[in-house]
């Protein structure tokens, strides 16, 4: 006979009701392990989406995700030209917000090497990849914007032509993908009265000078929006990506870092730069969080299992006095601590599939946390059911004899 | 008739010094398969030390104890396993009936068969229940019972692993008369019935005449009364 699953029987509502409290909180618990996961992963997706064997900076930044970094536009073609290099193309970021039909928009915008680069390493799950120079955008879907839709940056529109999923940065803001030339125009976007005033400011320069009194046609041209002096370097970028042959990836890294204005990170030291900088503080949050709340449940978990014991002293007593096994007796209360610890759990996985998905952060549920947060669990309350066995083994049989 | 229990010369005393209290002095006493007897006295005379040690729960500080003719404790040293032998040779019946709040009446005398080993549980359990008149309210929780079918159901649940030995403390004190008395009769029955030696400690001396053999404890002493109507 089966003598936890007999007191379970009797007091149904309750131990439901106690499941339920628990599924709530270990809920919260697994919420809390599945936004750790996903800050980490978003960190990182974006990274591995490039598909890059190195990634070229700044000389001595740690860019372009946890700081900013400019790097000329020849650094493509330098090293487009080392022996081994499959591809260099440029790479910018950058963070806008904006106000689209009444919401505010928080995009991580990304600058591709078109025409190398119309997005080809990115995992769409809709459309597909940039078609044209200009005019044309790959958003991640939780933006919110469908396949067809337009969005307006630097009073230019610009078409949604592909959706992605969960490229989102470390900050958890959505990632557009549109080219370089782009994301540039973007970028140097000014207002109409700041560009008038430029151009002024430049006229006004050009006429100090004896080039600009000697050749007063000089000033109509400074002040054509559409005409760029051919001295004047390209814009920066903020990183150019290489793709190398895997056999001579060290020595084509060992090439780049000769150069004098860049740093050369691998993939993998990229992506950890992202996690030890930018998600470093807020992983340990809610790796604390994570730790206060584990600790909580099982005070929780252990104080619910003792009262539950508590309550049956006296019956216990009974059962001792009738010459009950010890084993019969410890397995009553370890048997429920178990059942309560599955029940909750299966609470808390039935909460998390409902309402994780409406959290504005993305919840992540990994192999690991399926793995773990059930054996978790079951450690947890067979831990948190050691008062209520210590209790068991104390009570006096003849306990059952008085009163 | 064997004896299912002799008890010899057994002391316990309660604190030290001057507030040392002497619960048993010297007790002895022998119960023999298929009596009933009835231990008397006022309240603190010592009766429940005297049923905790028989019972195997508080051994006594010296002395012995034989059951069923061999000697399970020495000086308050266990020589057996005693929660073994309450297992499957000992029956309690106590003031209040002290089911199994959580089993029914049919599982709580299911259960001590399960505990005493006895094979075919659930039919026993039956048996017991229609023995002692409360078969209708097998399905029932303690909760839903009276204070005389609780007590029923407690005796059923004594008699679960057909023990040598019952033991009651003040089996009665919570019934009217006639439910004492109905109670007292039953234990006789199962005495004579089934072999089984019965110690009821009582209170009430309106139901004397049932016992085989009376003993009256005081201070912590036992004696044999002459007034036992049944005594052989």
């Amino acid at each position: 006979m089966n003598l936890a699953l007999r007191d379970v029987r009797r007091h149904l509502a309750r131990f439901a009701g106690t499941a339920a409290g628990l599924g709530l909180l270990l809920s919260v618990v697994i919420a809390m392990q599945g936004i750790y996961a996903g800050m980490v992963d978003d960190a990182t997706i974006l990274t591995r989406a490039m598909h890059a064997d190195l990634w070229l900076v700044q000389r001595d930044t740690r860019g372009p995700f946890a700081e900013g970094s400019r790097l000329d536009p020849s650094v493509e073609g330098r090293a487009a030209a080392v022996p081994g290099v499959r591809s260099a193309r440029p790479y910018t970021y950058q963070l806008l917000q904006r106000a689209h039909r009444g919401a505010v928009l928080r995009i991580a915008l990304v600058g591709l090497g078109w025409p190398d680069d119309p997005g080809r390493t990115l995992p769409l799950v809709r459309g597909r990849r940039l078609q044209q120079a200009h005019g044309e955008m790959i958003v991640d879907a939780s933006l919110g914007l469908g396949v067809g839709a337009t969005l307006t940056l630097a009073g230019e529109p610009y078409r949604v032509v592909g959706l992605t999923k969960n490229a989102l940065t470390s900050g958890g803001d959505s990632v557009a993908f549109v080219t370089v030339a782009d994301a540039e125009l973007i970028a140097l976007d000014q207002p109409a009265e700041a560009a008038l005033l430029e151009r002024q400011r430049v006229v006004e320069r050009l006429r100090r000078t004896d080039l600009g009194r000697g050749q007063p046609a000089l000033a109509d041209l400074a002040t054509d929006p559409r005409w760029r002096p051919p001295a004047l370097a390209s814009p920066p970028v903020a990183a150019v990506l290489v793709e190398a042959d895997p056999h001579r990836l060290a020595e084509v890294r060992q090439v780049m870092r000769s150069w004098g204005d860049v740093t050369v990170y691998s993939q993998a030291e990229e992506e950890a730069l992202l996690l030890a900088g930018v998600v470093q503080r807020a992983r340990m949050q809610i790796g604390l969080f994570t730790v206060i709340l584990t600790i909580t449940a099982a005070v929780i978990v252990m104080m619910v299992i003792y009262n539950l014991t508590l309550e049956k002293t006296h019956d216990l007593a009974v059962l001792k006095l009738m010459g009950a096994p010890r084993p019969r007796l410890l397995g009553l209360v370890l048997q429920q601590a178990w059942l309560l610890g599955a029940l909750g759990y299966a609470v808390a996985w039935g909460l998390g599939a409902l309402l994780f998905p409406q959290f504005p952060r993305r919840v992540l549920l990994t192999d690991a946390i399926a793995l773990v947060a059930p054996l978790a669990t079951m450690a947890i309350v067979t831990l948190a059911s050691l008062l209520g066995l210590a209790h068991v083994l104390r009570i006096d049989p003849s306990r059952a004899l008085e009163g | 008739m064997t004896d299912a229990l002799h008890a010899v010369n057994l002391t316990k005393t309660y604190g030290a010094g001057a507030l040392a209290v002497r619960a048993l002095d010297g007790v002895s006493l022998t119960i023999a398969r298929g009596t009933v007897a009835a231990l008397l006295g006022p309240s603190g005379s010592g009766k429940s030390t005297l049923i905790k040690a028989l019972g195997f729960v508080s051994p006594a500080d010296t002395g012995e104890v034989h059951f069923a003719g061999r000697l399970v404790v020495k000086d308050g040293v266990p020589l057996a396993d005693l929660a073994a032998l309450r297992r499957r040779h000992l029956g309690f019946v106590f003031q209040k009936a002290n089911l199994t709040s959580f089993l029914t009446a049919r599982e709580n005398v299911e259960l001590a068969c399960e505990f005493g080993g006895k094979p075919d549980g659930k039919r026993r359990a039956r048996e017991l229940l229609e023995y002692l008149d409360i078969a209708g309210r097998a399905r029932s929780y303690p909760e839903m019972l009276s204070g005389g079918e609780q007590q029923r159901v407690a005796i059923a649940r004594a008699l679960a692993n057909e023990p040598s030995l019952i033991l009651a403390d003040e089996p009665t004190a919570a019934l009217d008369s006639v439910r004492s008395r109905n109670v007292m009769e039953l234990f006789r029955k199962v005495a004579h019935d089934r072999g089984a030696a019965i110690l009821v400690v009582t209170h009430d001396h309106r139901a004397l005449d049932v016992f085989d053999v009376l003993y009256e404890m005081e201070d912590g002493r036992v004696r044999p009364r002459a007034s036992a109507p049944h005594a052989a």
